[in-house]
């Protein structure tokens, strides 16, 4: 009855509830334009709602958050621009079937199976995550500290083209988190003699430095090109297509739920797997797929919104982020009070169910707002860069004064925001650095525990984590991820193991 | 994939320079981490970040031995590809925006930046950037200071009076 009475908190309340429209609103806007980011603006709304009450800033965030991941694929489909990576998958055959005179049916099409994936997301979160924290409660120090490692390594692979790259980027974020005075013996770390420092670098002007400054500054690279309009006609899908498509969409949901779980994989690449998916299992397509095939379309956008259930799964149990945004949203629950991890589910169940309950609040937001407006949508996503990228420094700058009323934020923002951009610029990728930042006290705090449990000895403890076999599992990953992006692998094993 | 160590082909200007000063600005941090509690335990506050610097150490100078051996980009400048004037000028006016957002307070110093940078990306007549500015200013600071009670530098606009003033013309 409790986990009920918290599931329809934002359901009853008409703050909450105008909250989260709100939020899902401008989170389809965000994801749609190109050069905004749903985790820009995320780690922005941080700034504006620190102060608030945790359930009224949730609630916006969460909505962001559900319609970002959406709105992405309303540029991919009208522009062939993906609004955000998880919608790259997207504009393959979304794109063509705009071309054909199809956008509206699309936009449509791939609203319905958003929701349908975002629903199978949720469903699995509220069954999956009791059980996932009942079992993290016997975690060992060492197991959260190679949980810490596994989230950043994973990140760092995936995010870019060089493993060393990402490497850096996360070892970098890991360093900033350490600034500051130790929490367990006091020590100054990186201080350089300023009392400033004491309190570390706040992790929310990297954030809006990172995603805000930098991506605004590369977006200046892309002032000249020219914005491609579609007609749009009939919106509402063919009930007969959604009945057709439905398996695929269930199908794609599931792997975008699993894909979302894993530690350091978004919806990026859930959806480019059930894109995968589509084409290997749909023996005779009625259109190709890459000229405007409605399975192309369709799996990559249920599994996109199935995955932000199952990021929220690590990300509630463990304290591990699935992927950058809900690392932004772990270093908004702490900015709250809250502590995500396996007590969260203990000894604040209600922020469970709170949180599974907006998250469909959201998603039906999705349908209505993904359903309507599409001409004005069409409009406004026009807004010219020339415009948009100074309202995003502004925005920034304001966001980051906001945190503390301190100007040495904005200094920090703006030298993290121009380092990111020289990140970028050279392939490096930027989201470890925020995983970093957020898992550090994490994986620092742990590997002392473990290290002192074990009275220094880093043979027992080796011995000891080979005897447990959760501790050996999570090992056997990290090894095993470590090995599949070197050399050794890809060059000489691989092509021996799979040699057709 | 070609998911290896580094799967950069090509360099871009700047790149080996970029990826030196981060071997350098590797090994002082590890040398900062050394300085917390040298290598005293593994427990001690220095371990972590002595190994997370020392990470930071091993794939900066991987990234720098690739850029060495990877080809440059063939037309590619680093004045025009990699920052060019655009990115520069708007990186000023930035830095001048946050100088002087204290000073000169959020109104004043907001509607300038976005006149100006509005002006200069935008590139149409100064009525069209003023009105747009303008707009997207009272947006802004109804949005977030009004509604969100953000507190925001008032600098030498007397603010508080101004905003006291209108609500007593309410009552």
């Amino acid at each position: 009855m409790d986990a009920f009475t918290y599931f329809a908190m934002s359901w009853l309340s008409p703050e909450l509830l105008g909250l989260t429209a709100l939020g899902t609103f401008l989170g389809i806007y965000v994801g749609a334009i190109p050069g905004l980011s749903v985790t820009m603006a995320v780690s922005i709304l941080i700034s504006f709602t620190f102060s608030w009450d945790v359930n009224y800033a949730l609630c916006l965030m969460v909505g962001v958050y559900m319609g970002g991941v959406y709105g992405g694929s309303r540029t991919a489909i009208l522009l062939n621009i993906p609004g955000a990576p998880s919608a790259i998958a997207t504009a393959l055959d979304g794109y063509p079937l705009a071309k054909k005179g199809l956008a509206g049916e699309a936009i449509g099409l791939s609203t319905v199976m958003s929701v349908v994936g975002g629903f199978v997301g949720i469903i699995v979160l509220a069954l999956a995550a009791p059980t996932v924290s009942e079992f993290a409660i016997t975690f060992q120090p060492r197991d959260y500290m190679m949980l810490g490692i596994l989230g950043i390594m994973l990140v760092g692979s995936l995010s870019g083209n060089s493993l060393a790259r990402g490497i850096f980027a996360g070892a970098l974020g890991l360093l900033i988190g350490t600034v500051g005075l130790d929490p367990m013996t006091a020590d100054e770390r990186f201080t350089f003699g300023v009392i400033e420092l004491w309190d570390g670098i706040n992790p929310v002007a990297v954030m809006i430095g990172m995603f805000g400054i930098s991506e605004a500054l590369h977006q200046l690279h892309h002032m000249n090109k020219a914005v491609v309009k579609q007609k749009i006609a009939r919106i509402i899908p063919k009930w007969s297509d959604i009945k057709k498509y439905m398996p695929l969409s269930l199908q794609t949901s599931f792997i975008g739920v699993i894909v979302g779980a894993l530690p350091g994989t978004g919806g990026d690449i859930a959806a480019l797997m059930a894109y995968d998916h589509a084409k290997r299992t749909t023996k005779n397509p009625k259109v190709p797929f890459g000229q405007g095939a409605k399975e192309g379309l369709i799996a990559p956008e249920a599994a996109n919104n199935a995955a932000v259930g199952g990021a929220y799964i690590p990300m509630l149990t463990l304290g591990i982020p699935g992927d950058a945004v809900t690392a932004v949203f772990i270093g908004a629950l702490f900015i709250h009070g809250l502590n995500p991890g396996p007590l969260l589910l203990l000894e604040q169940p209600h922020m469970f169910w709170f949180t599974v309950g907006n998250l469909t609040l959201a998603n039906i937001f999705v349908l209505i707002f993904g359903l309507t407006g599409i001409k004005l949508f069409s409009k406004i996503v026009e807004c010219p860069k020339g415009i948009l990228i100074p309202l995003i420094f502004l925005l920034s700058i304001v966001g980051a004064y906001a945190i503390n009323n301190a100007i040495i934020d904005i200094w920090w923002m703006l030298a993290f925001g121009v380092f990111g951009y020289f990140m970028r610029l050279y392939g490096f990728p930027v989201g470890p650095v925020i995983l970093g930042v957020i898992l550090s006290s994490l994986t620092d705090e742990n590997w002392r525990r473990a290290i002192l449990t074990e009275r220094g000895s880093v043979s027992d403890l080796f011995i000891n984590t080979l005897q447990s076999p959760l501790s050996a599992t999570l090992f056997s990953i990290i090894v095993l991820i470590l090995v599949s992006q070197t050399p050794l692998w890809t060059k000489w094993l691989k092509p021996k193991l799979f040699r057709r | 994939m070609s998911s290896q160590f580094s799967a950069q082909k090509t360099r871009k200007p700047g790149e080996r320079l970029f990826c030196f000063l981060l071997v350098l600005g590797s090994v002082y941090i590890f040398w900062q981490a050394y300085n917390i509690s040298g290598f005293s335990e593994l427990s001690s506050p220095g371990a972590f970040p002595l190994a997370a610097s020392a990470v930071m150490i091993l794939a900066s100078c991987i990234t720098f031995l690739n850029t060495l051996k990877s080809p440059a980009v063939e037309g590619m400048r680093f004045k025009d590809h990699c920052l060019p004037p655009i990115v520069a000028i708007v990186m000023t006016l930035i830095l001048v925006y946050s100088v002087i957002l204290e000073s000169l307070g959020f109104i004043l110093s907001s509607f300038a930046f976005l006149f100006v940078t509005i002006q200069f990306l935008y590139r149409r007549s100064i009525l069209y950037t003023l009105s747009i500015s303008l707009l997207a200013l009272i947006v802004v600071y109804i949005i977030f200071r009004l509604v969100f009670q953000v507190v925001l530098p008032e600098g030498i606009v007397p603010e508080r009076e101004i905003l006291s003033s209108i609500k007593s013309l309410w009552r």
